[in-house]
């Protein structure tokens, strides 16, 4: 089991308030992302939920039983730190052995749980290495594998790979998902990068300011964002946003549309620009395009094979259905 | 090969000095060390000069050897830097991790802390045998007495008064007789090389992870298990070198040592050396040798020891 809720949970640090009262609800087994720009308070909000913060007000409730009170040990969660936080005079078997020796849990039942964390995650042949011999990906496993042999009712990951390079992230992104698949564990994790959460999430939690912006499934937050906020933070390359005559055109005080959404017309587009910096990644092509007369930039995702220069004209026809629609409060028109 | 001569030939003069600075004072305490050499002998004139006639192989050693104080200044060498060693770090350890806290007050307390290394050796002596040692005038001698005044007084108070007609009257230590004065030098070291240990601990202790540590709360550790399975290996490096660096220093004590007893049935090896050194050059470099070869011993015990944290 691993139901977590939040019921008005607030945190200050002295006078300044990091995160105003909120409510959320994780399900047993869910896997749910905690997304938003640096300092929005995801961090912190994982912190109370682990007992590592005290809450200023509110409750956290794990498995209908207040916790607020209880020690970070006795929670019954495990976390994986962004440093990793292993012991680095301990090798990785005693690393992975440790909460259980503090639990004084009999050698053979230690070594029999240690092997089978290790097996999980390939570890076996590190096992009598020092954290310090590894490389960062390994690190990054002994570290869940310290936290699945308590067996832990929830798991709570604060951007655990933001300090491996870009392939080894895309595959430890996946193992954690996997792992997530196979244990069916409720799994917390904390990131800034929103391909993360679009990814791995069951349930994407978007806060801005220790505010929660919008809960939703991965899907629902990129089809219908509540706010400009969740709208231009979900999504890359960003969505484009455009004010003044074109918005109100369509009834709203800014309109948004995502880069995919606008198609390379030949001279009948509803819009035309100058071709600015063009990205090609092979299976697509971003062009930044200017002088448009709505807004500084539009960026628009075209096929690889579309090939444009630097100064040529492009036309666009954005796709009528998909324009979302926001009030002057920054607010979702429906 | 030629590629490596400019290097070598660079290096060269610091490692000629090096070597001069270090071979020729040993090998000219070798050669004393075996010879017949004293500063002032009215019936044998020609030992007053080192002259290799005055050749005595390994008498000198011999003479040394059978002294009644060699052994005792041997032993006491060791009692002393090792209780020192064991009585710093200990405290050391304690004092660093109570104030490595927050608590308000922390930069004064920590610049008193540090204050008794800045003392002189020879003025932390005078200090502590004289104003808190001295068993009649000092802080201990005001103490003993006034605790036996104490108990003299509640031996008449009704009730309780039975009780305290047991106890005895306490006698206040002397520390400048015999034996007593090397727990004196080694009190006063301690607290004058505490601060150091303190010092070196402290910078330790603010470099340790955090995140480990709340990843070892969460994993179950108490206070206890933290600084017994985080802190203290984590101290492992600095402890090595606060060892190694008072064993150097303390083998060659010598100024609290003159001061608390004047080498009064307390005597290290150094002391011993400049006893010999009033007359006997000879009998005082065979001490130089035989101090040479403890220093070596203890050190080669210490790299066993502390190597391996060391290397790690």
């Amino acid at each position: 089991m691993g139901r977590i809720v939040l019921d008005k949970v607030s945190k200050s640090f002295g006078e300044t308030e990091v995160i105003p009262p909120l409510d959320l609800t994780i399900e047993d087994g869910e896997f749910a992302v905690f997304v938003g720009p640096s300092g929005c308070g995801k961090s912190t909000l994982l912190r109370l939920i682990a007992g590592l913060e005290d809450a200023t007000s509110g409750k956290v409730i794990i498995d209908d039983e207040d916790v607020t009170q209880v020690s970070p040990s006795k929670r019954g969660l495990a976390m994986v730190f962004q440093s990793y936080a292993l012991y680095p005079h301990m090798t990785v078997r005693k690393n992975i052995a440790f909460p259980l020796r503090m639990a004084k849990m009999s050698q053979s039942e230690m070594n029999q749980r240690v092997e089978q964390a290790a097996g999980i995650l390939n570890l076996a042949d590190y096992l009598d290495k020092k954290p310090g011999q590894l490389s960062g990906g390994q690190r990054q496993r002994v570290a869940i594998g310290r936290a699945i042999v308590r067996e832990p009712s929830a798991f709570l990951f604060d951007e655990p790979l933001s300090n491996l390079d870009a392939a080894l992230r895309v595959g430890m992104r996946l193992e954690i998902g996997e792992l997530h698949q196979r244990l069916k564990t409720t799994m917390i994790y904390v990131t800034h990068d929103q391909v993360e959460a679009m990814t791995m999430a069951d349930k994407i939690v978007v806060l801005q300011a220790g505010v929660i912006e919008q809960v939703g499934s991965p899907l629902e937050l990129y089809r219908t964002p509540r706010n400009r906020f969740v709208a231009g933070f979900i999504g890359s390359p960003k969505m484009n946003f455009i004010g003044g005559d074109e918005a109100a055109k369509h009834g709203a005080h800014e309109i948004g549309i995502r880069p995919e959404h606008i198609a390379v017309a030949n001279g009948s587009g509803a819009w035309s620009g100058v071709v600015g910096v063009s990205e090609h990644l092979g299976s697509d092509t971003f062009f930044h395009v200017h002088d448009t007369g709505l807004a500084e930039t539009i960026t628009v995702r075209a096929d690889g094979e579309v090939s444009l220069n630097a100064g040529d004209r492009i036309d666009l026809a954005p796709r009528e259905d998909v324009i979302h629609k926001f009030d002057a409060q920054g607010m979702r028109i429906a | 090969m030629s590629d490596r001569k400019l290097p070598r030939l660079l290096q060269a003069p610091a490692v000629i000095l090096l070597l001069i600075w270090m071979l020729v004072p040993l090998s000219m305490t070798l050669y004393f060390s075996f010879i017949r050499y004293v500063l002032n002998n009215l019936r044998r004139p020609e030992w007053t000069k080192p002259l290799p006639s005055n050749w005595r192989g390994f008498g000198n050693y011999e003479f040394v050897w059978n002294n009644k104080d060699f052994w005792l200044a041997i032993q006491n060498s060791l009692l002393i830097v090792g209780s020192i060693i064991i009585l710093t770090v200990t405290l050391g350890i304690l004092i660093a991790v109570l104030i490595n806290r927050a608590f308000p007050g922390r930069g004064i307390v920590r610049v008193l802390l540090i204050s008794p290394f800045f003392v002189m050796p020879a003025v932390n002596a005078v200090l502590w045998i004289n104003m808190i040692l001295d068993p009649v005038l000092g802080l201990q001698g005001l103490a003993v007495d006034g605790i036996n005044q104490l108990i003299v007084s509640l031996q008449t108070a009704p009730g309780v008064g039975w009780f305290f007609s047991l106890w005895p009257q306490l006698e206040p230590i002397s520390f400048r007789a015999t034996q007593t004065s090397a727990y004196a030098v080694i009190i006063m070291v301690t607290w004058q090389w505490t601060p150091f240990a303190v010092l070196i601990f402290m910078t330790s202790l603010q470099s340790e992870d955090q995140q480990q540590k709340e990843a070892a709360i969460l994993d179950g550790a108490g206070a206890w298990s933290q600084f017994r399975f985080l802190t203290l290996p984590h101290l492992g490096r600095p402890i090595a070198i606060v060892v190694m660096i008072q064993a150097i220093f303390h083998l060659s004590l010598y100024a609290e040592i003159e001061i608390v007893s004047r080498g009064n049935g307390n005597k290290n090896l150094p002391y011993l050396i400049g006893e010999f050194a009033n007359n006997n050059i000879g009998a005082a470099s065979a001490t130089g040798i035989f101090a040479v070869i403890l220093a070596n011993i203890v050190a080669i015990f210490l790299l066993r020891m502390i190597g391996k944290t060391l290397m790690e």
